[in-house]
């Protein structure tokens, strides 16, 4: 497998690297350290991943130094006039290098050797490095072909991507196998040109025979020439133990991603059942073996296997249902070994995929979306299911790509380092809707980003143009969207492609990885298939070019830059599999240096207060003894009524002592609360349709006066800067939000930290308990919308109809509450989700106290409006 | 069934188009297969699920349980079970929409006013025929029943109501039962008099009294100086099962639900003419009730218990998923506004009321609304 992994490994620009390095020169100790202890490295060739933990990469010594965390910003224009300086030599050197060179392949192909040409400028430094070889451990492979990499790679595991010459080339390594010798090492670097084993010197002509002539496990001296310092001269003496920590600190995330664990992981939720199939519905008269329909399975496990015993019925299922009813099957449960599996289906042509989960982990009401994501990734990442599931060489990037789906699915703890049980519910619903988590930043930044952002997606007519070199261009960049920490901070993408590109990162987990720890390094380069094209005929008269799609990811520290690109077009048509085309990475990485320097403003962001203030449910439910919530009851009229024991029965047993009779007013103004009213922008809602149209009231309505009052007080105060408050009265009620906007596709949601600072018991629960009833909410959303092909059918169908609101409420009571004399005390509050159609469509759920009677089209208007979403 | 060799048990599977297969194995014996197209008259899984139990147990009260687990022969009990047909399809059929006993498994009521004098003659005529089993059923609903009868499973009060109802048409007749649950093995006579046109009065009894007996001497001298009670009554309820509750106009249709007693009331809105014409479209009364059954499935399947869970808590094996398992803090209301109407349900400890209220109500009345009518309901039948 091994010497799969690089085939399209990046022509990995080494120029980058030392750009990294000169910018880290200026960075404090503290900050370096910070960077080797958490720090990893990761890179991913078409789907494998690689992370070199920052052991082995030592930074310049600190001449610079002294830039504090928050003088960072105000060095953003020496930086950037150096990064600037540096990618102007790159290029002078690449101008130099390339005329003697035939045009077509200037970019591609011969970067490297242009590169070469910018790197002899500086002063070369030869490293020596012993590595421990052991040609054994390849007693199983078959054969090494050399366009897989041969022994270098295999046995090695640096990777080299010979250029077109036919000559002896330099052995530059272009990238690192995951946990081979080289990268154990930490001392071979990607960029570094190998130059002799064991003194032999070697180019990329001899460098197979010699080291075929390795008879037994022994350690070989290689040596390098590297353009950065390396070895003793490392000024951070106390890096030593920083270091060791750092490759212990490789998250199991990263590991993951890897490659590395799975097969422990996946034994420990052997004995769950899932299962991914993709069977054959044809079916032969005389099958040659016993297994032939299934075209791919995973994982092998016990649990699966019976699944696979069974998948006799599902293909009889899919068969029968189509017969019977006309339809297609998407979901059956069944019993398997008293646990109860839901197995969804997808057909395609005359294949099956079909995914078994388990009840308590994934909903059936929410199964059919799980395997529409995972559907809509495949198809994004080969095409096609069968182009996916048909070709044998994809079945180890499957496997991996399937165990992190079940990992993701099944045991989440093991992927988060966090203390905090996982909040499967959120996991589900949050990937679940077609949009990204998004980050209000302030304006100022925002413009800045976007500006960035745009002139990295027009450095197509720039230097890059086409009449620069005279030849076509490779790329055309499509469009970028940029993460910070995991949030979306800007999005230059058509939505469906962003869904794409999102899709991909989550089922890599590539977000949380940079929310977890700065990532040194992570290239992801791959050809895929926007489903925006799939999904939408073309209007009429336009036909976008049938060309193929790169998706390009760079990540630094915790910035995340996508990128897609066309080829074809207006651009050069590629053939074959390409890697990545080094100017392309340069350029998204010069862009992320350049946007570091706003990252003390994002920071800023994610630091500040929550925007639309939120409340901690703790503070609502008195522990042990507080003050009693008469507020809270209002919501039910009378009070006379026990709404589900909603209301406290008087306790006669206990003297009710004055102290805990302290009004709620008071009592909550203790926690956060900030004064302001709501911003504007209730006006809106006056489009909300049916809702506010209460002509004749029969009965006397306490809400109704309210709610008017309340409306005008807002009219009145048009301050849209002041901190926004979603719900009304004195007392803040929200405790979480999440609105999605379709037409963006984004969310906004209260951010990690936010929730985080909310800490307390209940609040987690609720949390949990409030991504679980959207699910709920969101299915009887989706259930209730036809079918996109049947929308223009009659309106009369069987079901409740089209939703537009639906909310719940809940009780929940401090959990061991030991006063045996008293009942617990309660707390009720509301999740309530509401589909918007106009002015735009969106999707808000809340989830508020029951004290204040809300109405979630005005929470969802004043939610957009004063984020100006 | 496939997959029984492998010991997995396939439970249901769905279409794309709402269509649903259901399959449940009953004794080892019989498995029934339910199978709805998707289009208009949708069923979910729960209803499904609910109409083969009923099926299953139909069959066992008519043939008794030895009967359908020992199948010695197939042709004869393929002969026998003809005689369930007339109640299968009742079942399917639903003749009476508002009667929901199928769905919730609670027994369906009707409060007349005079419930007293009722409850005497009904005491006294069971015990007379040598029973302790007795009911009065007006229109399907029982009105009255012996404290015994009471304490028979809901389905089994479900059933026997069906099966009253599925039987009327002749003045009396003497039908053997078995009980799916108390006794499914020895069979009771099943006595029915038809006192009224839609009202029955039933006993569950042993080899005596004969029917002729009952019929000639019983009904006449204990129902007979109540004809005129039992009149009044069948006026009274005609258009609600609770004729003392005046419900707010804007509420379409309620189904209320006791959970200690398992029993349910079905209460309709006003008639469509006499609600303003200017509001909103308003769904006439069969959709009504089928909203309403579609929302008591909704709310039943995702945040609260059905009523069956409180009175049989063993359920051997988890053939569907509780979804409400999910949630670590109790659900107490739900609401839903769609296109149509709004609906509003909520669960106490001893109730669960499952409302539809036009659109014309505003959603934040709905809750207020809900409680009020529980408490006035509550308060003035004590149900």
């Amino acid at each position: 497998m091994a010497k799969n992994l690089f085939r399209n490994c990046a022509n990995e620009c080494s120029s980058t690297w030392r750009l990294d390095e000169v910018q880290a020169s200026t960075w404090k100790k503290e900050e370096a350290r910070a960077r080797a202890s958490a720090a990893n490295h990761v890179r991913f060739s078409e789907q494998e991943a690689e992370i070199i933990t920052e052991e082995g990469r030592h930074r310049g010594c600190g001449g610079g130094g002294g830039g504090s965390d928050g003088r960072v910003g105000s060095k953003v224009t020496p930086r950037l006039k150096r990064l600037a300086g540096l990618l102007r030599r790159k290029k002078h050197g690449r101008g130099e290098g390339s005329p003697s060179r035939p045009p077509p392949s200037i970019l591609k192909n011969q970067a490297v050797g242009a590169r070469h040409t910018g790197q002899q400028q500086q002063q070369p430094i030869l490293k020596d490095v012993c590595v421990y070889l052991n040609p054994k451990r390849l007693a199983g492979t078959p054969h090494l072909l050399p366009e897989s990499g041969g022994l270098l790679e295999a046995l090695l595991g640096v990777v080299h991507r010979g250029g077109r010459g036919t000559g002896p080339q330099r052995l530059t390594v272009h990238g690192l196998v995951p946990n081979s010798p080289a990268s154990r090492s930490g001392h071979i670097l990607i960029g570094d040109v190998i130059l002799a084993v064991d003194d032999v010197e070697v180019t990329s002509e001899n460098i197979e025979r010699i080291l075929s002539c390795i008879p037994g496990p022994t350690q070989v001296r290689l040596t390098l020439e590297t353009t950065a310092p390396d070895g003793g001269g490392c000024p951070f003496v106390e890096d030593e133990g920083i270091r060791g920590r750092g490759s212990a600190a490789v998250s199991q995330l990263v590991r993951l991603l890897w490659g590395e664990d799975t097969v422990e992981l996946q034994m420990a939720i052997s004995h769950i059942p899932h299962v991914i199939m993709y069977l054959s519905l044809r079916l032969d008269t005389e099958p040659t073996h016993e297994e032939q329909e299934i075209l791919y399975q995973y994982p092998v496990s016990e649990a699966s296997a019976q699944l696979k015993g069974v998948r006799g019925i599902f293909l009889t299922l899919c068969d029968m249902l189509e017969n019977v009813t006309g339809g297609q099957i998407i979901s059956s449960s069944l019993l398997l070994k008293r646990q109860l599996v839901h197995v969804g289906y997808w057909k395609e042509g005359d294949n099956l995929l079909v995914i078994g989960l388990p009840a308590d982990r994934v909903p059936l009401i929410y199964l059919q979306s799980v395997v529409e994501g995972v559907v809509r990734t495949l198809r994004v990442m080969y095409g096609s299911l069968d182009s996916a599931f048909c070709e044998e060489d994809n079945s180890p990037r499957l496997d991996h790509f399937f165990c992190l789906f079940f990992q993701q699915l099944i045991q989440p703890s093991r992927l988060i380092d966090s203390p905090t049980t996982p909040d499967v519910s959120g996991t589900l619903f949050l990937d679940g809707l077609p949009a990204v988590r998004w980050l209000t930043l302030p304006p100022e930044i925002k413009v800045e980003v976007d500006t960035v952002l745009s002139d990295f997606e027009a450095a197509d007519f720039g230097d890059m143009s086409e009449d620069f070199y005279g030849m076509r261009r490779l790329y055309v960049t499509l469009g970028s969207c940029l993460f910070y920490k995991g949030y979306l901070i800007a999005n230059h993408l058509p939505k469906e492609d962003l869904r794409d590109v999102c899709l991909y990162c989550q089922h890599y987990s590539l977000l949380p990885l940079a929310a977890e720890q700065r990532v040194g390094q992570l290239v992801i380069w791959r050809e895929v298939f926007p489903q925006r094209r799939a999904l939408h005929s073309p209007p009429l008269g336009y036909a976008e070019p049938l060309g193929r799609y790169f998706l390009l990811i760079v990540g630094l520290r915790h910035l995340m830059q996508c990128v897609l690109l066309e080829a074809g077009g207006c651009a050069s048509a590629v053939e074959g599999a390409v890697g990545p085309d080094c100017v392309y990475v340069d350029q998204v990485k010069a862009t992320l240096l350049q946007l570091e320097g706003l990252e003390v403003g994002m920071e800023e962001r994610l630091n500040a207060p929550p925007a639309p203030c939120l409340s901690c449910a703790d503070w609502f439910l008195p522990s042990g003894a507080g003050p009693q919530r008469s507020l809270s009851d209002s919501g039910s009229e009378g009070g006379h009524v026990d709404v589900g024991g909603a209301a406290m029965p008087p306790s006669p047993g206990s003297t009710p002592d004055s102290a805990r009779k302290t009004p709620p007013a008071t009592s909550a103004s203790a926690f956060v609360r900030r004064d302001s009213l709501g911003s504007g922008g209730s006006d809106g809602s006056g489009g909300s349709g049916s809702l506010f149209r209460t002509p004749k009231l029969k009965h006397p309505n306490p809400f109704y006066l309210g709610s008017l009052r309340k409306s005008l007080t807002e009219r009145e105060t048009e301050e849209m800067n002041s901190t926004l408050k979603l719900t009304s009265g004195l007392e803040n009620t929200l405790f979480h939000y999440v609105l999605m906007e379709s037409v963006q596709g984004v969310f906004i949601a209260p951010t990690h930290r936010d929730m985080a600072q909310l800490s307390g018991t209940i609040h987690p629960q609720l949390i949990r308990n409030f991504h679980h009833c959207c699910l709920s909410i969101r299915a009887a959303f989706q259930q209730s919308l036809p079918p996109r092909e049947r929308r223009d059918m009659s309106r009369q169908h069987g079901g409740l109809g089209p939703v537009k609101e639906h909310g719940v409420l809940f009780q929940c009571k401090p959990e061991n509450w030991t006063d045996q004399k008293k009942p617990a005390p309660t707390m009720t509050y509301w999740v309530i989700g509401r589909m918007l159609l106009e002015p735009i469509p969106q999707e808000f759920y809340v989830c508020f106290h029951d004290s204040v009677p809300e109405v979630p089209v005005e929470m969802a208007f004043r939610l957009s409006f004063g984020l100006a979403l | 069934m496939f997959g029984a060799g492998q010991s997995a048990l396939l439970s249901c599977c769905e279409t794309d188009r709402g269509d649903r297969v259901v399959w449940r194995v009953f004794r080892d014996s019989v498995m029934l297969i339910a199978v709805c197209s998707g289009g208009d008259g949708t069923f979910t899984e729960l209803q499904l699920c609910r109409l083969l139990e009923n099926t299953w147990n139909c069959m066992v009260l008519i043939l008794g349980q030895e009967e359908l687990s020992n199948v010695r022969n197939v042709e004869r009990l393929k002969r026998d079970l003809r005689s369930c047909y007339r109640l299968i399809d009742r079942l399917l059929d639903r003749g009476d929409e508002s009667v929901m006993g199928d769905l919730t498994h609670c027994a369906d009521c009707l409060l007349p006013p005079n419930t007293s004098l009722l409850q005497d003659a009904l005491d006294a005529f069971t015990q007379a025929s040598d029973s302790e089993f007795g009911c009065l059923l007006i229109r399907g609903r029982v009105a009255v029943a012996t404290e015994k009868w009471w304490r028979l499973v809901s389905q089994e009060v479900m059933l026997l109501s069906l099966l009253v109802c599925c039987l009327s048409g002749t003045a009396s007749c003497d039908y053997p039962v078995f009980l799916p649950v108390g006794s499914p093995t020895v069979a009771h006579r099943l006595l029915r008099f038809q006192l009224l046109q839609g009202v029955d009065v039933c006993t569950l009894c042993g080899p005596a009294p004969s029917l002729h007996h009952a019929e000639t001497e019983l009904v006449g001298r204990f129902w007979s100086p109540l004809l005129e009670t039992l009149h009044g009554c069948l006026e009274q309820t005609l258009h609600s099962p609770v004729p003392s509750v005046a419900l707010h106009p804007d509420i379409l249709a309620l189904l209320l639900i006791n959970r200690e007693s398992s029993q349910s009331l079905s209460i309709p809105g006003r008639p469509t003419a006499l609600t303003h014409q200017d509001g909103p479209p308003v769904p006439s009364v069969l959709r009504r009730w089928e909203l309403l059954r579609l929302f008591y499935t909704f709310a039943v399947t995702r945040y609260f218990t059905s009523g069956e869970v409180a009175t049989a808590p063993a359920a051997a094996e988890p053939l569907q998923e509780d979804f409400s398992q999910g949630f670590c803090h109790v659900p107490l209301h739900c609401y839903l506004v769609t296109d149509e109407c709004k609906c509003y349900g909520l669960q106490t400890p001893q109730h669960q009321l499952f409302l539809l209220a036009s659109l014309a109500m505003p959603t934040f009345a709905l809750r207020s609304t809900a409680t009020q009518t529980l408490t006035s309901i509550t308060a003035a039948t004590g149900f």
